[in-house]
């Protein structure tokens, strides 16, 4: 006898399904307004520290073993980007490994895993809606750190947006991988908070790499976010790069590839492994 | 002949009815803490790397001749940069994790759909909150003990001063913590959605207390609202015990101001949880989220 599926995948239903996601993602967001404040102010109140302590390092208001290291002086432009990249780098960590994890408590995760679409897809969904709030919410915050304290990009915002892209686009892998640990593990507050924090320090969202102990030098070179950080900057600020900007944009090319590939490869693996089990719908 | 029955209740409320609830929820507390074995690597981790980020940020700044950090040490009056940082980030991170646990502690509680049974149960309800806190203090020793350690053992920070004076600053710093977190945890079960109200209350810490700088470098607005927040003395008074040796004489300014919060917080925790207890009956909140 031949079992044949109610549904009829395709493209077009493919992408509703996306939509819908995002939809529903979109409505939850909106209907706490606080957490948009929230998200606003938080990353100010984060570097306000930054930006008193480096006044403790400073003379004369001039950060100058600061620019040593970086070639910039305004280490507050040089933190502000990297908080804005570190804003999107968290989205794609939270939006995908979280929100599996938000789906496991609420009882939803496995009747929304038997919908006749790619899995990966839906993960890619849950980060839709937050890769906008994040871009608005960035923006205006930005607006209002660059009054307090400070933002003065001097150099062309397109290729260092062009640079970001291949960036952005290489972290969905990391999160699919993460994600599949999250399926594994469950309890993922711990993994997601310590894993971004850990990844956001040594690609150097707050400093220079160069300023790390030399034996975690190697550890912040292995990670191609730290290359899409500094290329960034480099547009923006005209800061001193640690390899040439078109090695740094091949490299994130390369490595977009490959961590999209290892990603899925990562993620279908473990889900398999976690359907075998039939622990999908425990938390 | 008409026979009225009053209603009588099969729980007989007493004192040690009171302390077997208050155990009963630490007991579940501790289990439930033990269930999810991921919190080792939180416990040994956390203490470590949340410093670290302003403690690497603070190496750049001063850069590769170490020029920046002479001007930091002559301003802070530190004889070791990292021990400073780790200092006011320990007790940043203390309001944080008690305004997580312990604030939304009933909160968790609401989520999962218990707190309304429980509520009926014929015992002083301020022992749930209570119970809440037993383990969550235990963990919180715990992380403090390691991040000495660890900061100790990696990092060689050394004391100069009493491990004594530094414990008692802590002591004195319960009250306030902890109120703020009982007060916290009621205000939560009326407001629900209450991340936001975290963010904002661990915020005013980390920008007014001068958990990497001394609140000295501050505007003198914001060196205002820093006297009204008793972290700012916890962490004063901690730095100068563990860097200047610091005795009691001496630790009074802040020791003083730091008790009279503490009173302040526990009586208005108490009185807040009293009166959300009696608005969440009248309006039938508990069971709603």
């Amino acid at each position: 006898m031949k079992t044949t599926s109610l549904s009829q995948p395709s493209l077009g239903t493919q992408l509703r399904a996306l939509f819908v996601i995002a939809l529903k993602d979109w409505k939850v967001f909106w209907r706490y307004p606080l957490n948009a404040v929230s998200n606003i102010f938080q990353p100010i109140i984060w570097i306000t520290p930054v930006y008193f302590m480096g006044k403790a390092f400073s003379t004369n208001g001039q950060a100058l073993g600061f620019a040593a290291y970086s070639g910039t002086g305004d280490y507050m432009s040089f933190i502000l980007l990297g908080t804005v990249l570190a804003n999107f780098i968290l989205t794609v960590f939270w939006g995908m490994g979280y929100a599996l994890k938000n789906d496991m408590d609420a009882g939803v995760l496995e009747s929304n895993w038997l919908m006749p679409v790619s899995r990966l897809l839906i993960l890619v969904g849950r980060t839709l809606t937050s890769l906008l709030t994040t871009a608005i919410t960035s923006l205006i915050m930005l607006v209002i750190a660059g009054a307090l304290f400070g933002f003065k990009p001097t150099g062309n915002t397109l290729a260092a947006f062009l640079t970001a892209l291949p960036m952005l686009i290489g972290l969905y892998g990391f999160g699919f991988a993460f994600a599949g640990l999250v399926l594994l593990m469950r309890e993922a507050n711990t993994l997601v908070d310590v894993s971004s924090f850990l990844v956001q320090g040594f690609s150097g969202t707050n400093f220079p790499v160069q300023s790390l102990p030399t034996w975690l030098i190697p550890v912040a070179l292995a990670l191609p976010l730290t290359y899409g950080l500094d290329a960034v900057r480099g547009w923006l600020l005209q800061t001193r790069t640690i390899l040439p900007l078109n090695v740094e944009i091949l490299l994130l090319i390369i490595s977009m590839f490959l961590m999209l590939w290892f990603g899925a490869w990562v993620f279908y693996r473990v889900e398999r492994q976690v359907r075998t089990l039939g622990t999908l719908g425990q938390h | 002949m008409e026979t009225t029955l009053s209603p009588r209740s099969l729980g007989r409320p007493g004192f040690v009815s009171d302390l077997r609830a208050f155990w009963a929820v630490v007991h579940r507390e501790w289990t439930i803490f033990r269930r999810y074995p991921s919190w080792i690597i939180a416990l040994l981790i956390w203490p470590l790397i949340f410093p670290m980020m302003y403690i690497l940020t603070a190496r750049a700044l001063a850069g590769p001749d170490g020029s920046g950090l002479a001007v930091f040490l002559k301003i802070t009056g530190a004889s070791d940069f990292i021990g400073y940082i780790v200092i006011g980030t320990t007790v940043w991170m203390w309001q944080n994790i008690v305004l997580w646990d312990v604030g939304f502690s009933l909160r968790n509680e609401q989520m999962r759909g218990t707190l309304e049974s429980n509520w009926l149960s014929p015992t002083w309800r301020f022992s749930y909150l209570l119970g809440h806190t037993g383990p969550q203090f235990i963990s919180m020793l715990m992380f403090i003990t390691i991040t000495a350690l660890e900061f100790g053992l990696l990092f060689h920070v050394r004391l100069h001063g009493s491990l004594w004076m530094i414990l008692l600053m802590m002591l004195a710093a319960i009250p306030s913590i902890y109120g703020l977190g009982f007060a916290f945890a009621s205000l939560v079960i009326t407001v629900k959605e209450a991340n936001a109200f975290v963010f904002l209350i661990r915020g005013l810490v980390m920008i007014f207390c001068g958990i990497t700088f001394p609140i000295s470098l501050l505007p003198g607005w914001m060196q205002s609202i820093a006297k009204w927040l008793p972290q700012s003395y916890l962490i004063h008074g901690m730095r100068a015990a563990a860097f200047s040796n610091a005795g009691i004489p001496a630790l009074l300014p802040d020791l003083v101001p730091l008790l009279a919060f503490g009173a302040f917080w526990l009586i208005v925790g108490y009185f807040t949880f009293l009166w959300m207890e009696r608005r969440a009956r009248r309006t039938g909140a508990i069971g709603q989220y």
